[in-house]
């Protein structure tokens, strides 16, 4: 749209308190936060300047490289598993069905729990003795597919990641929906009159309608994956032997158990810039030129 | 116009973003939070505690507060409760804020230590005389010590290596008791396998069982209670094979089958529940448990308690029990002095003898010289009787932080089987050659 | 035999919706009953049914967790958050993806940078600026970074929505002589209806559930919000699980409330919206 002065004054105003909050309240700390990455602290003494030895450390710290690889795994699984099946569940939902309403509601529910009850529930059916997907693997034959999910290094991270899948196929559920009611009824309708299949429905008008969204979608997978914290947190404490552990949760550790205020720092620069290259990636794979 | 928008917007948001990063740069020289003369002239000091759930020990505490406030007229302490789990994420950011209550919780050994480098928390050698000898001992009382000031006064001992036993289990496979050698332990436990029953129930999901409850006592009983200082002082090593071998013993009893499956999956408070459920015999914990057992423990079963057995060639007292001091109070050394007085004259009131005889009569093991309540339980007499031993170190208690973290997940990973008892120890030794 | 495969394929999309509610139900079930055992059974049997109804848990929870106080806390924090969230949200979102200006597309993307920040990163000068800024021991101790840390989500779920709307909408009513905010109220807002509840629920999700700014924030109990509380069941060895389901069973509700409230929101087509009319 042209612009006028007006609009200009206007659009100014619009947006400055939005930034002004954004940047006082979420950049302003995390900027700091990098500042501190070239410090050694612990919290308690004075801090001392000591340049980039943080981040030469890091980079020689298998721990940090290990709990980077389990944060793909999240993201491998968010974003295949996620939003794939959110978006099938949404083009069901947005039917003419019966009890949609329930189902929607029902599907939204992982979202809003408390990650103490997921985390007790999912446990439990985790469990190598008397867990649920044990019990029904012995039941009905197949003694040889029990494993102990959680506790066996290997597998760890493979269970921990079906239960973050589990858990926010809602929140991706809702957005989906809620850009589906912008696909046009009237295409739709003329569709149907041409006699287009489903599938071709689907494939040729409604996701491409929908492409932003998806890739809004994606790219809230991506950060969402990098900053993965709660969920692992109470279920595995990052364990057997930092199996499950994830960069966020690395951070935690050094910057509030041993203290190390500049080192837990220099490792949020690197998830945060790591997270920004994947994006970056992503934005160039989709073809988008959205940020 | 475009570049006038541009223009007053960027530049206004850089003077924000110049101040902010300014401002919160540096630490904050405010002194503690809000400790102040009240309007009516009171001394009015925060104690930060973590006494959330509602159990007989925090009533307890909580009432010696109120107790204290209502004795005089000129000093009143403020409960401010966190959760436990949380307390300490919360204490070391305000921390690092440079805003600390007037009085707060703190642990001993190697938590205390970045307090005490950080000069933030006051020496209390005065207060401490008034126990040292008289309630409480001096070995105990050094749990609060760091070079030879005092920073606090503990009000109770986690022992935290107990071995409560289901004597109904052990009798069917044929034993009355916890036998007083680890040749003989073993033994017991493949006796008790053969009946098909879970041997040791262990909860390790949270890492620090395995190292708090079991290595602290079964690496003294191996290597003697000064050996963890002297390789912290560079005069031992954890390669040390004494060390290693009580390692091993995990291992052992991992390969043996001594554990439930689940070992790495569940709590400690899930594997103390398998107990009560019968599921097996033994449950190592800390004194801690006593009282939950005690609570839940269905009709008819009968929990024991013992400590663990002696091992051959090894070089520590097999009477000992790793334990250590908790409860302590640590007084901000920003305080004026009128209000480092009304805070030790608190500290005075509260550690007394009326805290120690109620804490011990629920179920709570204290550092003070107090008689056993008459109706004590017989489970609680028991560990009673078995810490008056001697107390060896608690692992988590005296080693750095990242030393904690190895060794936590180390033997979680000596339970998967990735990493060998032996890998472990040069780990660890690794990490101490680094600092 | 038409009819047979519609039955048939309309039969195979319930099982797999009833599959997924089972799926979706079942913590949420579990929590229920959990809630209405006592101690002693939770301890012995963690998988079934409660014996009786033990209500006294959810008395112990609403005493233990402090929500007498804490509830309304939690509920203006989230409340008065929302509310700034989604208004000056909407209204950058609607510049940023209504008009082209040459700043538009790096503070679009300055935006989406927020949406990478690791919240345990910012605790330590969090709790500084706070400091500096007096304002610690106040609600706007939370609500400033609530609004802060949503906004990334908000303007970004409401661009890529807007974005999609055709670009002759606004045309008309500029030929009418709409001012802009005009057009922003009256047209675009409504038409954005489904996101903004997107973006209402998750917001409010986000803050009802905020732990760790609330944890190091706040140190005076009178304005301490529900999360604070639900972790009181926890001591050092011991959890009071039955008060603590009966509790986040309880801290439930008001989200349930907001969900169902705008649930319908989400699925009105921009019919709905003013555009027709």
């Amino acid at each position: 749209m042209r612009l006028t002065k007006k609009a200009k004054r206007a659009i100014m105003i619009g947006l400055i308190p939005a930034l002004v909050i954004y940047i006082g309240f979420a950049i302003i700390p995390i900027v700091v936060s990098f500042y501190y990455s070239f410090m050694e602290w612990n919290g308690f003494s004075e801090m001392t300047f000591i340049g980039l030895d943080n981040y030469k450390q890091l980079f020689k710290d298998h721990l940090f490289w290990n709990s980077l690889k389990n944060n793909i795994y999240v993201l491998i699984a968010s974003v295949g598993g996620q939003i794939s099946i959110a978006l099938a569940i949404a083009l069901l939902l947005n039917r003419k069905l019966k009890a949609v309403k329930f189902f929607r509601t029902i599907g939204f529910m992982p979202v809003v729990l408390s990650s103490v009850v997921v985390s007790l529930t999912w446990s439990l059916i985790y469990n190598v003795d008397d867990g649920l997907l044990n019990v029904v693997l012995r039941s009905i034959g197949l003694e040889n597919w029990t494993m102990n999910w959680l506790g066996d290094e290997n597998l760890a991270m493979l269970s921990v990641s079906v239960t973050i899948i589990w858990q926010f196929i809602g929140l991706y559920m809702i957005i989906f929906l809620a850009a589906l009611q912008n696909v046009p009824k009237e295409i739709l309708e003329a569709a149907d009159i041409d006699g287009a299949s489903e599938w071709t429905k689907t494939w040729k008008i409604i996701i491409p309608t929908i492409k932003n969204t998806i890739f809004a979608a994606l790219v809230l997978a991506i950060s969402g994956s990098l900053k993965t914290f709660d969920q692992i947190y109470v279920m595995t404490s990052g364990g057997p032997n930092h199996a499950t552990e994830v960069a966020a949760m690395y951070m935690y550790t050094k910057t509030f158990e041993s203290l190390q205020f500049g080192y837990g720092s220099a490792i949020s620069v690197l998830i945060f810039l790591f997270s920004l290259a994947i994006i970056i990636i992503a934005n160039k794979l989709m073809g988008q030129k959205a940020i | 116009m475009l570049v006038s928008v541009k223009k007053v917007i960027l530049s206004s948001l850089l003077s924000l973003l110049v101040f902010g990063l300014v401002a919160c740069s540096g630490e904050s020289e405010t002194g503690s939070d809000g400790g102040s003369k009240s309007e009516d002239g009171k001394v009015k000091l925060t104690l930060w505690e973590t006494w959330t759930d509602d159990t007989p020990d925090t009533r307890l505490l909580k009432e010696r507060v109120e107790e204290f406030n209502s004795s005089q007229e000129e000093i009143v302490i403020e409960l401010r409760g966190t959760a436990h789990n949380e307390y300490r994420t919360k204490l070391k950011t305000q921390a690092a804020g440079g805003e600390l209550p007037e009085l707060f919780l703190v642990w001993p050994g190697a938590e205390l230590e970045p307090l005490v480098e950080g000069g933030v928390v006051e020496p209390i050698n005065d207060v401490r005389e008034k126990y040292e000898g008289e309630l409480i001992q001096a070995t105990t009382l050094d749990d609060y010590a760091i070079d030879g000031k005092q920073y606090a006064i503990p009000a109770s001992v986690s022992y935290t290596s107990i071995i409560y036993y289901n004597k109904e289990l052990l009798a069917q496979a044929g034993y009355d008791k916890i036998p007083d050698t680890y040749k003989g332990f073993k033994e017991m436990i493949e006796a008790l396998k053969a009946e098909g029953i879970t041997p040791i129930l262990a909860g390790n999901k949270p890492k620090w069982p395995l190292q708090s409850v079991y290595i602290s006592t079964i690496a003294d009983r191996f290597t003697g209670s000064d050996y963890l200082d002297k390789v912290l002082n560079g005069d031992e090593k954890f390669t040390n094979p004494k060390f290693i071998e009580s390692l091993a013993v995990i291992s052992e009893l991992k390969e043996m089958g001594a554990f439930n499956e689940d070992i790495n999956t569940i709590d400690e408070v899930e594997a103390r529940d398998d107990l009560l459920k019968g599921e097996g015999a033994l449950f190592l914990s800390g004194s801690w448990s006593t009282t939950a057992i005690l609570g839940a423990l269905p009709e008819g079963m009968e929990i024991g308690a013992a400590s663990f057995p002696s091992v051959e060639g090894g070089e520590g007292n097999p009477e000992v029990i790793s334990g250590i001091s908790s409860i302590g109070i640590a007084i901000n050394s920003k305080l004026s002095d009128d209000e480092k007085a009304a805070a030790k004259k608190f500290l005075e009131y509260f550690y007394d003898e009326k805290l120690y005889s109620g804490l011990l009569a629920n179920g709570t093991l204290v550092p003070a010289d107090v008689p056993l309540p008459e109706d004590a339980s017989p489970l609680f007499t028991d560990v009673y009787n078995i810490t008056k031993g001697g107390v060896a170190p608690v692992y988590d208690g005296v080693l750095p932080a990242e030393l904690t973290t190895i060794i936590n997940n180390g033997l979680q990973g000596i339970v998967t089987g990735s990493i060998t008892p032996k890998e472990l120890a040069q780990q660890m030794q690794d990490e101490l050659d680094n600092q | 035999m038409r009819i047979k495969k519609v039955t048939s394929k309309r039969f195979f999309i319930y099982l797999i919706l009833s599959l997924f509610a089972i799926a979706n139900a079942y913590p949420i079930v579990w929590m229920v009953l959990n809630s209405l055992k006592t101690a002693d059974e939770f301890a012995l049997d963690r998988i079934g049914l409660p014996e009786g109804f033990a209500f006294q848990n959810y008395i112990d929870a609403w005493n233990t967790a402090n929500f007498g106080s804490f509830f309304v806390n939690s509920l203006i924090v989230s409340l008065v958050s929302v509310v700034i969230t989604v208004f000056l949200g909407a209204l950058a979102a609607y510049f940023l993806s209504r008009f082209q200006f040459r700043m538009s597309k790096f503070i679009y993307g300055f935006f989406v940078f927020g949406l990478l920040v690791p919240v345990h990163a910012t605790l330590v000068p969090m709790f500084i600026l706070m400091s500096k800024l007096g304002l610690l021991n106040t609600h706007f101790s939370l609500i400033l970074p609530y609004v802060a840390f949503n906004m990334p989500i908000s303007i970004f779920l409401l661009v890529s929505f807007m974005k999609s709307f055709p670009k002759d909408i606004e045309e008309s009513a500029i030929m009418d002589g709409a001012g802009i905010l005009k057009i922003f109220w009256s047209i675009i807002l409504p038409m954005t209806r489904p996101a903004i509840a997107t973006v209402v629920i998750l917001s409010f999700i986000n803050n009802w559930n905020e732990f760790v700014f609330a944890l190091v924030l706040i140190n005076d109990p009178a304005l301490a919000t529900l999360p604070l509380g639900l972790q009181n069941f926890a001591g050092q060895y011991e959890t009071n699980y039955v008060g603590q389901m009966a509790g986040l069973t309880m801290a439930l509700v008001p989200i349930l409330i907001v969900y169902l409230f705008l649930e319908k929101e989400l699925v009105k087509g921009m019919t709905a919206g003013a555009v027709k009319g």
